[in-house]
């Protein structure tokens, strides 16, 4: 048997709390991250069907403030930023000029001219510095990743859980909304396709807000999330991962984005390149498949149709939801119907698949 | 951790088993909590020529694959079908029900390149944890 092995990676405020609870540590973009704690399967099912708690303090945060900060977004923005009400949240991607993907966001208003982005790890001094270089004089940028950790409190039991824990005060906060909490917010979002919050706090917040959810949530079979199942859950939801489904060269409408868009926008960075693609169409689309046959599809791996290369693979795993072994891929936009059934390269052996609509788990409202 | 003392093992924590000139394979329990759950095998094939130190099946867990060596070299005689529809047995029953393939030691003498349980038990120990 073979492994991997990492190097020296940075550690989560969190680290031991996570060692505490058996997690088995892994890298995760130069992360030591909790891979899982018990099993990925059981932590899967656990979000599916009580709740998880996940820790996502590797994410990046950026405020966004100054007297032009809402005229800044707005220009440079491909979803309209001044309709958004206090408190209000909403995802898109980041575009660069050439239409491809710097990053995916999700933009919070706190005031007027004040407002806080959730970016992903990996991104974090690439889109610092996309932002604050595009930045007027009156616009200031800051980077607050170091001092704010984030926690994802997700599943069906996560509302009861958290106003259990802290009041009533948040029982009726709507999704993509947040409301102000120890010197941070909580917001009604997640990243596994079930009903769920994020938690941001100070770092010297982190530990006692963790501690108070397992002390509460933990009678109701709430269970400590690792990144395994984080990605799992992602995928069975359809939702793209930056570095996989997303990257700087694929544009938002190859990437089945167009919805986080505003193209009735005069004008954005890459603009002209996305509405150019509306009118004349794109080459090449983010689908979901399911194995036919026997193997389990993992990123790159070629897509092919009668032997002919039609894309690549770029996440895959096997579900334990429904015991089935999918992926999303981009493939031309002539192959990408659904039903189409295509043949996905396993170490060297064609394995089939069929195209199939996305998501592929829907939660029951 | 069980290790038994009747087997040979191999630095990339693969078991066998040698009765003369046959050989049982499979992987040990620290590979099986290392992988973690099993959810996929991919076994050789009945006849199959497999090489010392050469990949000879493949075990994916949800999240990656990991390559599975043969301890010795020699042609694959019989494989545990039953993985391909329960490969949870590869953590629940790592030296029982989990076996993967028997095949014929095509060079007895291979068997003193492996280790010892002592040597394995060893070997696992220092292995760093996070």
């Amino acid at each position: 048997m073979s492994m991997t092995l990492e190097t020296e990676p940075r550690k989560l405020p969190l680290h031991e709390e996570h060692l505490q609870k058996g997690a088995r540590m892994g890298d995760f973009g130069g992360w030591l991250v909790p891979l899982f704690y018990t099993s990925i399967m059981g932590e899967h099912t656990a979000v599916r069907t009580k709740a998880g708690l996940f820790d996502i303090s590797h994410m990046g945060e950026l405020l966004v403030e100054g007297p032009g900060a809402i005229e800044y977004l707005e220009a440079n923005l491909p979803r309209r930023i001044a309709p958004l009400k206090f408190h209000q949240a909403i995802y898109m991607p980041l575009v660069n000029d050439r239409g491809g993907m710097v990053d995916d966001i999700i933009v919070y208003r706190m005031a007027e001219n004040r407002f806080l982005i959730i970016v992903n790890a990996g991104n974090i001094q690439k889109d610092f510095e996309w932002f604050a270089g595009r930045a007027p004089e009156d616009v200031i940028v800051t980077d607050l990743s170091e001092s704010m950790g984030l926690l994802a409190l997700q599943g069906p039991l996560s509302r009861e859980i958290l106003t259990e824990a802290f009041g009533a005060y948040y029982r009726d906060l709507k999704r993509f909304y947040y409301l102000d909490f120890e010197g941070g917010i909580i917001t009604r979002t997640g990243y596994t396709g079930e009903d769920g919050y994020e938690i941001m706090v100070p770092m010297s917040k982190l530990r006692a807000v963790w501690e108070v959810l397992f002390r509460v949530g933990g009678k109701k079979g709430l269970v400590p999330v690792g990144f395994g199942a984080r990605d799992t859950l992602r995928l069975e939801a359809a939702m793209p991962l930056y570095g996989h489904e997303l990257n700087d060269t694929l544009t938002p409408l190859e990437a089945d984005l167009e919805w986080a868009l505003d193209l009735t926008k005069e004008r954005f960075p890459g603009s002209e390149v996305l509405k150019g693609q509306k009118r004349s169409g794109i080459l090449k689309k983010r689908i979901g498949f399911e194995m036919i046959e026997r193997g389990i599809p993992r990123q790159d791996f070629e897509v092919r149709k009668n032997g002919r290369p039609v894309g690549k693979v770029t996440s895959g795993s096997f579900i334990p939801t429904t015991g089935k072994n999918i992926g999303m891929a981009y493939v031309e936009t002539g192959e990408a119907a659904v039903g189409n059934v295509l043949e996905v390269m396993i170490r060297d052996r064609a394995v089939q698949a069929a195209i199939v609509s996305l998501p592929f788990y829907k939660r029951k409202v | 951790m069980d290790f038994p003392e009747n087997l040979r093992y191999t630095k990339t924590h693969e078991w066998i088993a040698v009765q003369g000139n046959k050989g049982r394979v499979g992987v040990t329990a620290y590979a099986q909590q290392e992988i973690s759950d099993v959810v996929f095998v991919e076994l050789p094939k009945k006849d199959q020529v497999v090489q010392q130190v050469k990949t000879a099946a493949v075990v994916e867990s949800v999240k990656a694959a990991f390559d599975i060596y043969a301890p010795v070299s020699g042609k694959i005689t019989d494989t545990n079908k039953t993985l391909e529809s329960n490969p949870g047995l590869i953590n629940q029953s790592p030296y029982g029900d989990g076996w993967m393939f028997e095949l014929e030691l095509s060079n007895v003498g291979e068997v003193n390149s492996l280790l010892t349980v002592q040597q394995y038990k060893d070997l696992v120990q220092q292995t760093p944890k996070h």
